[in-house]
């Protein structure tokens, strides 16, 4: 369990967090909060299953997708009230990730990569051709916006947004935190170190990565519904390469070890990429800037920002379980 | 009940055109510390690869458990069902603690939930006599003796019916094989069998009721250790010739 030091550094980040549209009305700045906490839930439970559980999954961004598009079809098709089609994104996402976990399971490095990448191939090119139902290329518009009885999120300048992704990712690092930190999480360590000694003490390497790889997609899955209900878009840029390496970079600047090293990196790289994107001459190059900041950090410090905090005697460390 | 443990008939395992284990049948009786020796390339780390599954079964050939017919089980249901091995070199958890690698073992293994296997660990160190002050280090930064208690520990926490020892001697300095021994008849005296492979053959002789040699993937000779280690065919494959 996190020890005393940590929790109170989670806290503390959590409560600045929540307080922060109370100080920052400009609703530019809060809708970089709302992204950064997407990309956040998307790293951090990408983490579960590639860095907890050594499974290289290059199709938990389709976790994501479907989730946007589940919501999409949910809420804008059949009528189904915003809300619930986000968590209804979390299923489906969830029951997509056991499809995937079936024949993934088994295997191992490089054919893990080259199935689940041909995964969300597939996953797009399933949503490109259903033109009719997903709208194709040019994807969905105008969804259905939240509302809280007769509270409409739309005209608040992203406050009740704001609240939602924060209140999704506090909810998402609760559930990762308590996942890592019981027997079944060790578990996962246990089968990424060792395969032979964890199937010698009774641990089931295929049940585990399917667990974990479905685990992994609830909360992206919901994270892909929050992000079609608050953009009001659903597009298929959203299964894109670019997309997939920013969270990735967060993942791996983060801390692959951890579970609130991906939440810092996502919210220090959505603010990095927006800062140099305003500097002329970095509107291209911010990418090549995170590039080299992950061979950086990976050279430098391989077990990501949170250690390397801890390493500094910062009050965030490692969640060492 | 069969008196028999463990019963392997035939037992067969090839790479290609290599024969790693070749036609090995002998049983393992309830209650004993059965001996395995040979020399390096024998064929001892294949067998009990492939008595446990892990990483492989046999090629053919009949592997039973307590009269259960187990060779075509996935390795973790023959280790959930009594039978678990240790390992040549240092396998470890390294993200794990030692506490936690127990814990591990005791839930999956053991099948127990969190309170019963956390009620059952401290236990499981002191089997093994292992330091009170080393339990919450990270398995990476335990010594080499430290890690192959913690291996024996996270064998026992499960209470095996069958404990597979794979040269838990080797590495270990003179006091250590020692105190190995002393655990070995403690474990042993607590109700559990013992198929122990060894190179060390003073703690093969001192702790093994029964000895079988192997020698390119068959067995050369089994009995009474005494006798075994005397054998011709025995010392001019095992030791080299001298007599």
């Amino acid at each position: 369990m996190a020890n005393k030091r940590q929790l109170l550094a989670i806290v503390a980040l959590f409560a600045a967090l929540a307080l922060v549209p109370l100080f920052v009305t400009d609703s530019y700045i809060r809708h970089l909060f709302i992204i950064a906490f997407v990309y956040a839930v998307i790293a951090s439970n990408w983490n579960l299953s590639l860095g907890h559980c050594g499974v290289f999954n290059f199709g938990h961004l389709t976790f994501f997708g479907i989730g946007v598009y589940t919501a999409a079809i949910a809420s804008k098709t059949f009528g189904i009230n915003p809300w619930l089609a986000m968590l209804l994104g979390g299923g489906t996402a969830a029951l997509s990730a056991l499809l995937l976990a079936a024949p993934v399971a088994r295997l191992k490095g490089i054919y893990v990569v080259l199935v689940t990448f041909a995964f969300s191939q597939l996953v797009l090119q399933l949503v490109l051709s259903q033109s009719q139902i997903t709208g194709g290329a040019e994807g969905m518009v105008r969804l259905p916006f939240l509302q809280l009885g007769s509270y409409s999120f739309l005209k608040d300048f992203k406050f009740g947004y704001y609240y939602v992704g924060l209140a999704l990712l506090a909810l998402s690092c609760l559930f990762l935190a308590f996942v890592s930190n019981s027997s079944f999480g060790k578990s996962l360590k246990a089968v990424r170190d060792a395969e032979d000694y964890a199937a010698a003490r009774g641990i089931s390497v295929a049940r585990q990565r399917i667990l974990a790889l479905t685990l992994s997609a609830i909360f992206t899955g919901i994270a892909g519904g929050f992000y079609a209900t608050y953009l009001r878009v659903a597009s298929p840029e959203v299964f894109g390469f670019g997309t997939l390496s920013l969270a990735l970079s967060m993942v791996l600047i983060g801390g692959v070890n951890t579970v609130f090293g991906p939440v810092l990196a996502a919210l220090v790289l959505t603010f990095a990429t927006e800062a140099m994107a305003g500097l002329q001459g970095f509107e291209d190059a911010r990418f090549i800037v995170i590039a080299v900041a992950m061979i950086l950090v990976l050279r430098l410090a391989p077990e990501g920002l949170v250690d390397l905090l801890g390493k500094l005697r910062l009050p965030v460390r490692r969640t060492q379980t | 009940m069969s008196e028999n443990i463990l019963e392997i008939a035939g037992a067969c395992k090839f790479f290609g055109g290599l024969k790693a284990v070749n036609d090995v049948s002998f049983a393992v009786a309830r209650g004993e510390i059965l001996g395995i020796a040979g020399p390096n390339g024998s064929g001892k780390s294949t067998l009990f690869n492939l008595i446990t599954g892990v990483p492989f079964g046999p090629t053919s050939g009949e592997v039973r458990f307590m009269g259960e017919r187990i060779d075509r089980w996935p390795a973790h249901r023959i280790s959930r069902a009594g039978l678990v091995r240790t390992f040549q070199k240092d396998a470890e958890f390294p993200a794990l603690s030692a506490h936690d690698t127990l814990l591990v073992s005791a839930t999956y293994n053991g099948r127990l939930s969190r309170p019963q296997a956390e009620a059952r660990i401290d236990d499981a160190f002191r089997s093994v006599d292992f330091g009170q002050t080393r339990r919450s280090m990270p398995s990476r930064e335990l010594s080499v003796y430290e890690k192959k208690q913690l291996m024996i520990a996270s064998a026992l926490i499960s209470e095996p019916a069958l404990l597979m020892l794979d040269e838990p001697a080797s590495g270990l300095t003179k006091p250590e094989i020692q105190r190995l021994d002393d655990l070995l008849i403690t474990v042993n005296r607590s109700g559990v069998t013992v198929l122990l492979i060894e190179h060390v053959l003073s703690l093969l002789l001192s702790v093994s009721q029964r000895l079988i040699v192997l020698n390119q993937g068959s067995v050369l000779a089994a009995g009474d250790p005494h006798d075994v280690v005397k054998n011709p065919q025995v010392i001019e494959a095992y030791l080299g010739g001298r007599s």
